[in-house]
């Protein structure tokens, strides 16, 4: 097996999961449709740049505007890192939004409350 | 024949380690109001003060909530503007508790919304600028001019805490942040909801303590940091 298409293998399962998360989001109503579609574009821009990874290197070299060597194994492994860490980071980013947004709403509606039941 | 029951006005004074001058504050307003034809009602909203702000505004007998939290400004706000929405209000005010804004303005505010049928009137300072040292003018024309061009809204005075909002405002306008940074953000979401924006002049009363509780410019760098990361998180979804 090439190592490009481990690259791609080893990824694709990170890709599925951030689509599907972000339609499930959408569709309970957790997320915008406007976050939906630049959600989708971000992660098919990284699927196709994996894909592509072994013809945009070719192309580079063919053109002489790369001088590196061919992907390593340890590339595989890099870049398979940052595309994890970037995906956990999209996925914190998401949670921790929408519990601010739940604490606020949490903080305001008690703090009414209180205030009513201090008056009666 | 029935006579119409007069609007019921919400004035919010959300309120900060304010003890020195909420008294005066809520005390000059509800006297203003005593000869107009609205049934008033004033929220303090105690952004958990560590002085006796709480206290001192309870004993003029208004509605006082507590924080439990500190929020900030834009937190206490949304407070006091929800609690308007859930008892059913038809204008609400929002001001500031130092004292830079007169009662009258208020009045004044509330006639207009009424007769232009807008929806959120901003009290701006700027249109006549005097008792506004150089400094201030230079701060709040700046981030009038940044609220412009990130989210391409026009406001003479965008920083303004002298507010009225219709209660379709009321319904309808929510916004993230909890800093100062609100004001501008309030006007960017104020125009994603299609809610009719305009402005009238207002005097500001600068005192030595207004002027020492207010926002400085330096502070200003923060607000336009928060607001350039509001726009960069939408853009992104």
């Amino acid at each position: 097996m090439s190592r490009y298409t481990l690259l791609l293998l080893l990824n694709l399962p990170f890709i599925v999961l951030s689509v599907i998360g972000a339609i499930t989001s959408y569709k309970l109503k957790h997320s915008t449709k406007k976050r939906l579609v630049v959600q989708i574009f971000i992660w098919l821009v990284v699927l196709i740049g994996l894909a592509s990874a072994e013809y945009i290197y070719n192309w580079l070299f063919q053109h002489q505007l790369t001088q590196t060597e061919p992907l390593s194994l340890f590339d595989v492994i890099q870049i398979t890192a940052i595309v994890i860490v970037f995906y956990i980071a999209n996925r914190s980013h998401t949670k921790i939004e929408n519990l601010e947004k739940r604490i606020q709403d949490l903080h305001q509606e008690l703090s009414i409350r209180l205030s009513g039941k201090n008056k009666s | 024949m029935k006579t119409k029951p007069p609007l019921k006005i919400c004035v919010v004074i959300p309120a900060f380690n304010e003890a020195s001058v909420i008294g005066d504050t809520i005390s000059s307003l509800i006297n203003t109001f005593k000869d107009t034809p609205y049934s008033l009602e004033v929220v303090v909203v105690n952004d958990a003060s560590k002085d006796k702000t709480s206290d001192i505004a309870k004993k003029h007998r208004i509605t006082v909530i507590d924080h439990i939290l500190n929020t900030g400004a834009g937190g206490a706000t949304a407070t006091g503007l929800s609690y308007a929405e859930q008892n059913n209000f038809d204008i609400a005010a929002t001001m500031d508790a130092d004292g830079q804004h007169a009662a009258e303005d208020i009045i004044n505010g509330i006639h207009e919304i009424i007769k232009r049928n807008d929806d959120l009137l901003i009290g701006s300072r700027l249109i006549n600028k005097e008792g506004m040292s150089r400094t201030k003018i230079i701060g709040n024309k700046g981030l009038s001019l940044i609220t412009r061009a990130l989210f391409g809204i026009n406001s003479t005075d965008s920083q303004s805490g002298l507010r009225i909002f219709s209660r379709r405002a009321l319904e309808s306008l929510r916004w993230k942040t909890s800093g100062y940074e609100f004001c501008s953000e309030m006007l960017w979401r104020a125009r994603q909801v299609n809610l009719r924006i305009s402005e009238y002049p207002i005097k500001a009363i600068y005192t030595e303590y207004s002027k020492s509780k207010g926002q400085n410019n330096w502070n200003a760098v923060n607000i336009v940091k928060s607001l350039l990361k509001q726009r960069i998180t939408e853009l992104l979804g």
